[in-house]
């Protein structure tokens, strides 16, 4: 009798430790599998610098497909221009933090505080573009997006004065370090905060009024959810955390092109992640996006006489799994996990 | 002479009432006439030529896309990559092609060298879209119905991230070109010396809308596509073979970006993300015409390769994406589906 108590109570005390864990989006697994990578550049072989270099690039990447999917996953509407609104934090940013006389303006800010006016610009922008598309669906909003996207990428290659055009500017660092597990647990941070803020979104009533816009927005609205609101508010919450990784991508790799960050084929890498990860899960992308930098960065540098091959390989299994396995990586998980269950009760 | 009085302003009411039903192509034909006036005051003759030819480059490359999106309900995001294959396999037959040529020093078949690289780019064109077609989409068409455009869309965006880098894998990142095609001095049109390599890509261009005009309009195969395009169902139901119809549309669209790819080796070095600008501009031209709009895009081709045109000469050469860009996010706002609009199937459903 007291044994089977003990047990009982330890599994009430169990799931009350998981339902906590789960309205901010951890699974016990996720929970595990997070630990693991947050501890794993303290040890050998994983704490050799280009090791930490990857996972931060994973951890990025990772950031960017939760705050792409929380828009092309819910109300459907693919921001192809998330890129340039990435852009805009970081180029917003690293002109605010810039000390360097060779631009007009040197307020020299700290970068810990541009970031967020790096944010908040590019959280407008998305304000702007949300009204934009409003009235545009499917097809017309995504190439609203990237017109706006390619707009956006000409500004800041013609601001000469601004932003050094093509030729790049190079913000301050945040933290003066040769090494980079600093810039990793920041990251890794922020990564948490924009899939724990989001996933809250999600999970609350505006997330039910996303999903019903995105399948059917005359629907949504016949049962009396405001649409423009409802997007609006998504577009601006999603080009914001957009900005704040900019401002991240500014202060940490040190120097902006318009080309390297704003250019239409950086939003195609993070779709293809969200993608793979499985569209309207969040975490999905996270999961797939640290082995995927994994296993393309050693692509990268033990064939690099073959180089692209590592985006060939991106781009055939970005179209396989929309081909052959639309769901992704979370619809496989949720397949498996009811497969197994319904296994264990069978035995039982 | 009573009747004359009385017909005459209910003809002007007539027009008057038609004016006010299409403002956005009365608006955007006196804008581009004022336009197409300015450039001609302030660039001459040259610059006027300069827009029928990139206009045709445009509109060839626009009708691909129209007839793409017509058809099959795909918003064709790899089309910058025909152009590229195009404009590669132009280069590889023309050069050893011309050398060969050279030693012969038949005068003739110098001037044939253009052609067959030109005409090779376009069979090569039609056979990459034969196997997109067969390999991409007709297993995509065959799995999922609903949110087709959206995913045919992001289906195209990754080939064309495919074909890039796969570009870059064969052949590396190098610049191949050609100075011209024609060795032969620039002809004096209106006081202004054109490349004779211009004029032919223009007549190339016009040939290959007309021809596909006629194609469309006179043959039973054309009536099929345009059938296809009004209403899938219907046009199975009268005994279309609408996989047959579609893998020739996907091969006719991906043969005619070839083709100004190939016509225009001479401007676009041939290199593996060459095809950008021209995808780009392609897109202007079918979102300011409206998606699926076929006699637009021939229009629209010369009308944003006047904006483009005009852009360069009072703006300068560096805002060229920038005003076109903005121009067409205005017309998104104010006209989503184009200043001509379009009756496609699809357009309004996603």
């Amino acid at each position: 009798m007291n044994s089977t108590a003990t047990i009982e109570e330890k599994a009430t005390v169990w799931q009350k430790f998981v339902s906590v864990i789960n309205k901010i989006g951890f699974s016990p697994l996720g929970l595990v599998l997070l630990i693991v990578v947050a501890v794993m550049p303290n040890f050998y072989p994983f704490s050799q610098e280009y090791i930490i270099r990857w996972l931060i690039m994973g951890a990025f990447l990772a950031a960017q497909s939760v705050a792409f999917d929380f828009t092309a996953g819910y109300i459907n509407i693919v921001n192809f221009g998330f890129a340039a609104l990435l852009g805009l934090g970081a180029y917003t940013s690293g002109i605010l933090a810039n000390t360097t006389p060779f631009l007009l303006y040197a307020p020299g800010l700290s970068p810990w505080l541009t970031i967020w006016f790096g944010a908040l610009v590019a959280g407008l922008l998305g304000f702007v573009l949300g009204l934009l598309t409003l009235r545009l669906r499917g097809i017309f909003a995504a190439v609203m997006a990237w017109f706006v996207g390619i707009a956006l990428m000409g500004l800041v290659n013609n601001l000469t004065d601004l932003t050094r055009g093509p030729l790049g500017m190079n913000p301050v660092k945040f933290i003066e370090t040769p090494n980079n597990l600093p810039y990793f647990y920041i990251i890794l941070v922020m990564m948490l905060i924009i899939y724990i803020t989001l996933k809250l979104v999600v999970g609350s009533n505006i997330g039910l009024a996303f999903k019903a816009i995105g399948q059917n927005p005359d629907a949504a609205r016949a049962s009396g959810i405001n649409p423009t609101k409802y997007l609006v508010f998504n577009f601006t919450l999603s080009a914001f955390f957009a900005g704040l990784l900019g401002g991240f991508y500014a202060h940490f790799f040190g120097s902006l092109t318009p080309s390297t960050l704003m250019h239409t084929s950086k939003t195609v890498e993070v779709l293809a992640i969200a993608y793979i990860g499985g569209r309207g899960s969040l975490w999905g992308g996270i999961t797939v996006a640290f082995p995927f930098v994994f296993f393309i960065e050693f692509l990268r540098s033990n064939l690099s006489s073959l180089p692209g091959l590592h985006l060939v390989i991106y781009g055939v299994l970005m179209v396989a799994i929309m081909i052959y396995y639309p769901a992704g990586f979370s619809g496989f998980y949720y397949w498996a996990v009811s497969k197994i269950k319904g296994m264990l009760k069978k035995t039982t | 002479m009573g009747k004359e009085t009385s017909t005459a302003p209910k003809l002007t009411v007539n027009i008057m009432t038609r004016l006010k039903e299409n403002i956005p192509v009365v608006v955007v034909s006196i804008f581009s006439i004022i336009l197409f006036i300015l450039i001609g005051i302030k660039g001459g003759a040259p610059q006027l030529l300069n827009v029928v030819v990139t206009g045709g480059m445009w509109a060839l490359l626009a009708t691909g896309l129209a007839l793409v999106f017509g058809v099959m309900n795909i918003p064709h995001f790899a089309h910058g990559e025909s152009f590229m294959i195009g404009a590669y396999v132009a280069f590889f037959v023309f050069s050893p092609l011309n050398k060969i040529f050279l030693a012969t020093g038949s005068k003739f078949l110098i001037y044939l060298g253009p052609f067959i690289a030109i005409i090779a780019a376009g069979l090569a064109g039609s056979v990459l879209g034969v196997i997109i077609e067969k390999f991409v989409f007709a297993p995509l068409r065959h799995r999922t119905k609903d949110g087709w455009v959206m995913n045919a869309f992001l289906l195209t965006v990754g080939l064309s991230f495919i074909l890039t880098n796969g570009t870059t894998l064969a052949l590396g990142p190098n610049f191949r070109g050609i100075s011209r095609y024609f060795d032969v001095p620039s002809v004096e049109i209106w006081g202004a010396f054109i490349a004779v390599d211009r004029i032919v890509a223009a007549a190339i261009a016009l040939i290959t809308i007309g021809i596909l005009w006629f194609f469309l309009r006179q043959t039973k195969t054309g009536r099929a596509i345009r059938a296809v395009s009004q209403d899938e169902i219907g046009a199975q139901l009268v005994g279309i073979n609408l996989d047959f119809i579609q893998t020739l549309t996907f091969a006719l669209a991906t043969a005619m970006a070839a083709i100004s790819g190939a016509s225009l080796l001479f401007m676009f070095q041939a290199y593996p993300t060459v095809g950008l600008t021209p995808l780009y501009f392609s897109w202007y031209v079918v979102m300011l015409v409206g998606l699926g709009n076929i006699a637009g895009a021939i229009v629209g081709g010369f009308l944003v390769a006047l904006l483009q045109s005009g852009t360069q000469l009072f703006i300068g050469l560096s805002w060229q994406s920038v005003v076109p860009t903005v121009v067409m996010i205005l017309v998104l706002i104010m006209a989503p589906s184009g200043i001509f609009g379009s009756e496609v199937k699809g357009v309004q459903e996603q």
